[in-house]
């Protein structure tokens, strides 16, 4: 009796041949640093750039996926919820195989793919910040005469622009990580490194490009940690 | 006093409102040196919306949903909605002593558990779980035990960290309370800890299966089993009529997921 059936027990060995394979990658390759430079680089660019692409297309989205400034509310409200949802569903992956079939291999289908992804929780997150605002900043702003894009710039964006942008910057950590492997699929950056390394089986090598990908993700981190101390 | 007359007021004085405006331009110009570093064929853009819908129209339109239905593929819907479940499972389990050693005021000892536990935690979760099933599927092989596993790793790190969270954010009285009683560790934890996380435990649960389940959807892509293997044969056949039935079963399933795991949340946050 197994849990998972077809797992192929004879391939795998005894838990020895287990650890002996997994054995084979440890070990760090050092000459290989220089090269993961810019790779390095490239991939935090991927990265920086796909956010602030994600962080432009959740405007509308989010406008229309918050239940309070909505203009229209029986189509507009389940068109921008709908488009959170199919954006956080379809893994980074498959958007990105997607924007390669449309806009060539490279950087410019990673940055696609990852704004197009991260736009879903971008936007989840500020709706639920939006809907909790206070109303009575909204209410006066709309006495004095206001149309509506005047209320939202003045009585809605003041509240919540630090949760706004935490989140924003919340989700620039987590696009880091997603950069490092879009490029197993063509856009380039550290994931085409990984992806040359794992089939000239230099395992070394891979433990090296995972070492990288830890490097920029706490450069991140960083970065991230001291900004939100700032704006929240 | 007529010094202070012609003072115009600002929200942000002196030193803050350079740092605002410098970080604001550094940011603009970093992103404007990608542009150029990256080389990115901004004329690209022009044409996109075009190329988009012609590609869209021509090559992924109609989805070959006979391909769908037949009956290995349905095999490798459930296989990888067992294998999310099994890894959410698993994660879950081994979040529990990850989270509790990593909070600070719980930890059993703050100056080697604490430290450990917490880097564990960031390693775990630093690793995409394509790396990890990229590594496990070399070592054990093809099938879903590496994606079993894969998954694993990704939601212990994932959950831990929210865990941790929530049980720094307790009311540590009740805690203290039951430490006057005499309690060791443990029961402090189950009497003390346990009733007050119970709730956010079971929301962390429900969005780890979530995104488990997003994420099984694609682990197949290298080799672990489940409707990813699908996707990769037929995007690397060109099949792109298939590849887009393929990407709208995933968004079945996982439209059915979120609204299952909704309906659960619900019915916990009426049982509280």
């Amino acid at each position: 009796m197994t849990i998972i059936d077809d797992t192929d027990w004879e391939r795998m060995g005894s838990l020895g041949d287990v650890m002996h394979s997994a054995g084979r990658f440890m070990g760090i390759d050092f000459g290989l640093f220089p090269n993961l430079v810019i790779p390095s680089l490239e991939t935090f660019m991927i990265s920086c750039l796909g956010t602030f692409l994600g962080a432009l297309i959740c405007i509308p989205a989010t406008w229309f996926g918050a239940m309070n400034i909505t203009p229209y509310k029986p189509i507009t409200y389940p068109i921008g919820r709908l488009l959170m949802t199919l954006s956080r569903s379809i893994h980074e992956i498959v958007w990105a195989l997607f924007f390669v079939a449309v806009l060539g291999l490279g950087a410019l289908a990673g940055i696609f793919a990852i704004a197009v992804r991260s736009v879903g929780f971008i936007a989840k997150m500020s709706a639920e910040a939006i809907e909790d605002i206070d109303k009575g900043p909204l209410e006066a702003i709309r006495a004095t005469g206001a149309n509506d894009f005047q209320v939202i710039l003045y009585a809605v964006i003041p509240q919540v622009l630090p949760q706004i942008l935490g989140v924003i910057i919340f989700e620039w950590e987590i696009n880091i990580r997603r950069s490092a492997i879009l490029g197993l699929v063509g856009a380039g950056g550290l994931g085409l490194v990984f992806f040359r390394q794992m089939n000239t089986f230099n395992f070394h090598g891979v433990i090296s490009v995972i070492i990288a990908i830890l490097g920029i993700i706490l450069v991140g981190e960083f970065i991230s940690y001291y900004t939100r101390k700032r704006v929240i | 006093m007529n010094s202070n007359f012609n003072k115009k007021w600002t929200r942000f004085k002196y030193p803050d409102s350079y740092y605002k405006f410098g970080s604001y331009l550094f940011t603009l110009l970093f992103l404007v040196f990608s542009i150029h570093y990256l080389e990115i064929p901004l004329n690209r853009l022009f044409g996109m919306i075009g190329r988009m819908g012609n590609v869209l129209s021509t090559r992924y339109y109609p989805p070959d949903i006979d391909y769908i239905l037949d009956v290995d593929y349905m095999d490798y819907v459930v296989e990888t909605i067992q294998m999310a479940y099994l890894g959410a499972l698993f994660g879950l389990l081994f979040t529990i002593p990850l989270g509790w050693f990593g909070s600070y005021n719980m930890t059993p000892s703050k100056r080697f558990i604490y430290p450990i536990a917490r880097m564990l935690t960031m390693g775990f979760r630093a690793v995409h779980e394509m790396i990890w099933t990229i590594i496990f599927v070399s070592i054990l092989g093809y099938g879903m035990l590496a994606g079993v596993l894969a998954l694993t790793f990704f939601c212990t790190g994932f959950a831990a960290k929210l865990l941790a969270e929530e049980i720094e954010a307790i009311d540590m009285g009740p805690v203290e309370a039951i430490k006057a009683t005499g309690a060791n560790l443990f029961k402090v934890m189950i009497f003390g800890v346990l009733p007050q996380v119970r709730v956010a435990f079971t929301g962390i649960a429900i969005y780890t299966w979530d995104v488990a389940f997003r994420a099984a959807t694609v682990v197949g892509f290298f080799g672990a089993g489940g409707m990813g293997w699908y996707l990769k044969r037929n995007v690397l056949q060109i099949e792109t009529e298939r590849v887009a039935a393929i990407i709208l079963s995933i968004i079945v399933l996982v439209l059915f997921s979120e609204f299952f795991s909704a309906l659960i949340r619900n019915k916990v946050m009426k049982m509280k």
